[in-house]
């Protein structure tokens, strides 16, 4: 009789992580995950019905950690400045002490594995859209498409932390992010959202 | 989350849904298999099977009787 082991399990996942991140999705087969696992290919089908399962309870266990992350010390009421600060710095810190999570986030958000009906959406949504909207009734921000908030609120953001996680830009070979640097952005984000 | 002693795992030559055809009424109808699967994708083609009181060599004994090859996959 076979046991449920939390140790093999969290094994299996961390290195199936691994494998996608090197190797693109086609680059994971079961019996690879068992060799780099120290598993049997018996046991990871305990755990999972099918690579298609495991990459989806992959998506949703790393989905839920991000929306953990990115929800600390965060509320919908917070005010726009305030509460776009707490997600950069969430989601800074998601990025620096889960980069492997967040590489197989990007990767499988850009493949069609994420239409499967697996896959589930996170209270993190709902909690971003209250927060939105409670900045417009407010006064704190123009009202625009959700597209043009992300690229203005999110894709700035990501932009620069891309140069600091990169450690060079088109300027340096060695560019570091600072909190003020991030707050003049956030300024000129906060500027460029305001109503006319 | 299913009970993992409820889990059987095979090694079998199930390599396409015509293959899985020949199997699936044997396998939807017999009482104690609450799930099964084939994962056409790996190369072991690994038939997962979850029921409570099923013994391996039955299950094995069923899927070889039918033609397909059949072993617990360790």
């Amino acid at each position: 009789m076979r046991v449920r082991d939390e140790q093999k399990e969290s094994a299996i996942r961390e290195k199936a992580m691994e494998m996608i991140v090197a190797e693109g999705f086609d680059g994971l087969s079961m019996q690879k995950l068992a060799r780099a696992a120290n598993v049997s290919p018996a046991t990871i089908y305990i755990y999972y019905k099918n690579r298609e399962d495991l990459l989806n309870s992959l998506y949703n266990m790393v989905n839920h950690t991000f929306a953990e992350v990115a929800l600390d010390k965060f509320s919908p009421e917070l005010i726009l400045e305030e509460g776009l600060w707490v997600q950069w710095k969430n989601r800074m810190k998601f990025i620096l002490e889960y980069p492997v999570y967040f590489q197989f986030f990007e990767q499988f958000r850009n493949s069609p594995l994420i239409h499967h009906e697996d896959v589930k959406s996170s209270e993190f949504k709902e909690n971003m859209i209250a927060f939105v909207r409670n900045a417009i009734k407010r006064g704190e921000m123009k009202k625009m498409e959700p597209e043009i908030f992300w690229s203005l609120a999110f894709g700035t953001f990501y932009s620069l932390l891309k140069f600091h996680v990169q450690g060079k830009s088109m300027m340096t070979d060695n560019y570091k992010v600072t909190d003020a640097k991030m707050k003049a952005l956030l300024q000129m984000v906060i500027k460029a959202l305001k109503p006319e | 989350m299913e009970n993992t002693a409820h889990i059987h795992v095979f090694k079998t030559n199930i390599q396409s849904e015509v293959d899985k055809v020949a199997i699936r009424d044997l396998l939807d109808s017999h009482h104690q298999i609450e799930k099964w699967n084939v994962d056409y994708e790996d190369i072991d083609c690994v038939l997962r099977i979850v029921s409570p009181s099923i013994a391996p060599q039955e299950i094995i004994q069923l899927i070889t009787s039918n033609g397909y090859h059949c072993q617990e996959l360790d």
